[in-house]
């Protein structure tokens, strides 16, 4: 006898699938969608919150206004931030692509030299970075010494310079911010089989040509997904001067134009990032 | 073909001296270019000089809080203080009200963590290996959570559960963290995306075979996920578990927002108090010398338990993001 079955197989795995998805989906839906969507919808209200309620007032594009031509914060706090992250972007991945491949070589005392550089991990998102940004022990001794930023302000236009003090200045923090993109670097790196490299030992490449044929063209995707980590992280860090612009004391219309405002920057900027990033790994040629 | 040579004393000789020239080049420069003395010197250098740069604020914060009175206004000592005094440290345990604040803060971050790893694995188990509907359009909205920044959602947020669970005149001070803590318990919190996505990296690159086994012998999907897939996940939960404690543990933001004005706070918020009390102190006596000796004691009181995490889990960290298939 044949025995019926109501749900087909796929069925049943479909709806065993969307049990397990369940949690996120509804978490996404009341802790991200709903709110995203409730701030857009705030944007376009003077929001009043008195005791018989919350009172709103549609005043349609006007926060958005006084935000892009009045005189807050916003430009003049979003732009220079903006310059000193496109600053610190590539030296910051730089400089984790090179500690990275450092620490993957074989050598005595690995282990420690890895738990000293995987440190940031655990202070990088912590007040505590903000203190000794505060101490100036963020800066390095040489820069003082040889008078560096006397020279930078010489010889370069102002605009660039000011980025480029600022990092000088706090190399030491930029270095702290790579923690866990030095974490992801070897992650990735682990990935290139060690065969690619034998082969190119074999045919008599050397480390240079290794590192620029086989090492960094596979890094790639690494470069890229840490290139977005970098700039999330950075847009949220805990010195950043957006953090401060929004308050629960403030009007909340305005603040949620304020906080679309910064997302789209966010946006474009991970967007012009990433595709500056394709054309330049696309357009070098195929060897 | 060297052996083909007539072997006389003059050949001899200078093979040896041959011989022994390329040993020592294979000494200083080896066979490889990464093997030799001197790349191993400039590679030690580097590194040591890196950490020094890593390691210095840390060094200047623990010698700058056992600095007294004495040492602290005699120019001739730099680092290393001439005897250690606590003060400065009990103060700042103090000012922090250290034990309270530690164990509020240790249950937020446990209790974020460890939900984080729960969800964030069923989520990510269901994003590696098991159909849904529309699982392309939720893949996409997981990469939007994870740049959302918390700014953006943080308003409406804070009008519900201030305004309309009035969660401000709560009593308990654990309940009032319920809007750090919930999010946690769906797969979301701070950064759960990221933890979504390592959970996913490190399903998909399992073998399959285990899961077709359990199928085989009847285990449901939740069982074999349970008992199968789950404690696989070892290395993945690690390092979910350490990143979810260390950045509950430092944030600061989400504290900040929604216990504002609360009497408990947990220790990240900790830096505003101490800050708070030197500019009261400031307008009150003027700066003193013990400014600095505070905020580094404060600073060192906040940072060791992740710290003693860290140096205690740092070996199976470093494996575990290896095999994690992290990133893929």
């Amino acid at each position: 006898m044949k025995k019926k079955r109501g749900l087909k197989g796929s069925t049943i795995r479909q709806i065993e699938g969307s049990l397990f998805i369940a949690p996120w989906v509804f978490g996404f839906l009341a802790f991200m969608a709903f709110p995203l969507g409730y701030t857009f919808w705030m944007a376009f209200y003077t929001v009043q919150i008195k005791v018989d309620g919350i009172h709103y007032t549609w005043v349609g594009f006007k926060n958005y206004q006084t935000i892009l031509t009045g005189n807050s914060d916003f430009i003049s706090k979003v732009l220079p931030y903006l310059e000193q992250v496109l600053v610190m972007l590539p030296v910051i991945l730089v400089f984790s692509l090179l500690a990275a491949i450092l620490l993957n070589q074989k050598f005595r005392g690995r282990a420690f030299f890895r738990a000293i550089f995987f440190l940031p991990v655990i202070f990088s998102s912590s007040m505590i970075v903000k203190t000794f940004m505060q101490q100036s022990q963020g800066g390095l001794d040489f820069v003082q010494q040889y008078n560096v930023t006397g020279l930078v302000t010489m010889y370069f236009s102002k605009s660039l310079a000011t980025p480029l003090i600022y990092v000088l200045n706090n190399l030491v923090i930029v270095l702290w911010y790579s923690g866990v993109q030095i974490l992801l670097f070897l992650a990735g790196r682990q990935t290139i089989s060690l065969s690619v490299y034998e082969a190119a030992r074999i045919d008599g490449g050397s480390p240079w040509e290794v590192f620029w044929k086989i090492t960094l063209p596979g890094m790639t995707p690494f470069i890229f997904l840490n290139l977005i980590y970098t700039v999330v992280d950075m847009f949220t860090f805990s010195d950043n001067p957006l953090l401060t612009l929004i308050t629960p004391q403030m009007n909340y219309g305005y603040g949620s134009a304020l906080s679309w405002l910064y997302f789209a920057v966010i946006l474009i900027f991970l967007g012009i990032c990433s595709l500056i990033f394709i054309t330049v790994t696309t357009r070098r040629p195929a060897r | 073909m060297r052996s083909i040579v007539p072997i006389n004393r003059d050949t001899i000789t200078s093979f040896n001296y041959r011989k022994l020239l390329r040993r020592l080049r294979y000494i200083f420069i080896g066979k490889e270019v990464d093997s030799g003395l001197v790349f191993r010197l400039f590679m030690y250098v580097i590194l040591l000089d890196i950490s020094f740069i890593y390691l210095k604020p840390m060094i200047y914060m623990l010698t700058t809080m056992v600095k007294s009175f004495s040492d602290l206004t005699d120019p001739a000592v730099d680092v290393v203080p001439r005897s250690i005094y606590l003060g400065t440290l009990q103060g700042a345990w103090a000012t922090l009200k250290y034990p309270t604040s530690f164990v509020y803060s240790l249950s937020i971050a446990v209790l974020v963590a460890v939900l984080q790893i729960f969800s964030c694995a069923v989520a990510g188990y269901a994003f590696a290996r098991l159909e849904f509907p529309l699982k392309k359009f939720w893949y996409f909205c997981l990469l939007l959570v994870f740049i959302v920044p918390q700014q953006v959602i943080i308003l409406p947020e804070l009008l519900f559960y201030n305004k309309v669970l009035m969660i401000g005149q709560v009593p308990f001070p654990l309940l009032k963290t319920l809007p750090i803590i919930v999010p946690a318990l769906f797969g979301h919190g701070l950064r759960g995306a990221l933890f979504v996505i390592i959970f996913r990296q490190f399903f998909s690159t399992q073998p399959k075979e285990m899961e077709e086994a359990a199928k085989i012998d009847g285990a449901s999907v939740f069982r074999t996920f349970y008992r199968v897939m789950f404690p696989l996940a070892t290395p993945a939960i690690l390092v979910v578990f350490l990143f979810s404690f260390v950045w509950s543990w430092n944030d600061f933001y989400l504290p900040n927002m929604f216990l504002n004005g609360a009497k408990q706070v947990p220790l990240s918020m900790g830096m505003l108090s101490i800050e708070s009390y030197l500019s009261a102190q400031a307008a009150d006596t003027g700066p003193s010398v013990f400014d600095d000796p505070l905020r580094m004691s404060a600073s060192f009181l906040m940072i060791v338990p992740p710290l003693l995490l860290y140096i205690f889990a740092q070996r199976w960290f470093v494996e575990s993001v290896e095999r994690t298939g992290l990133v893929e």
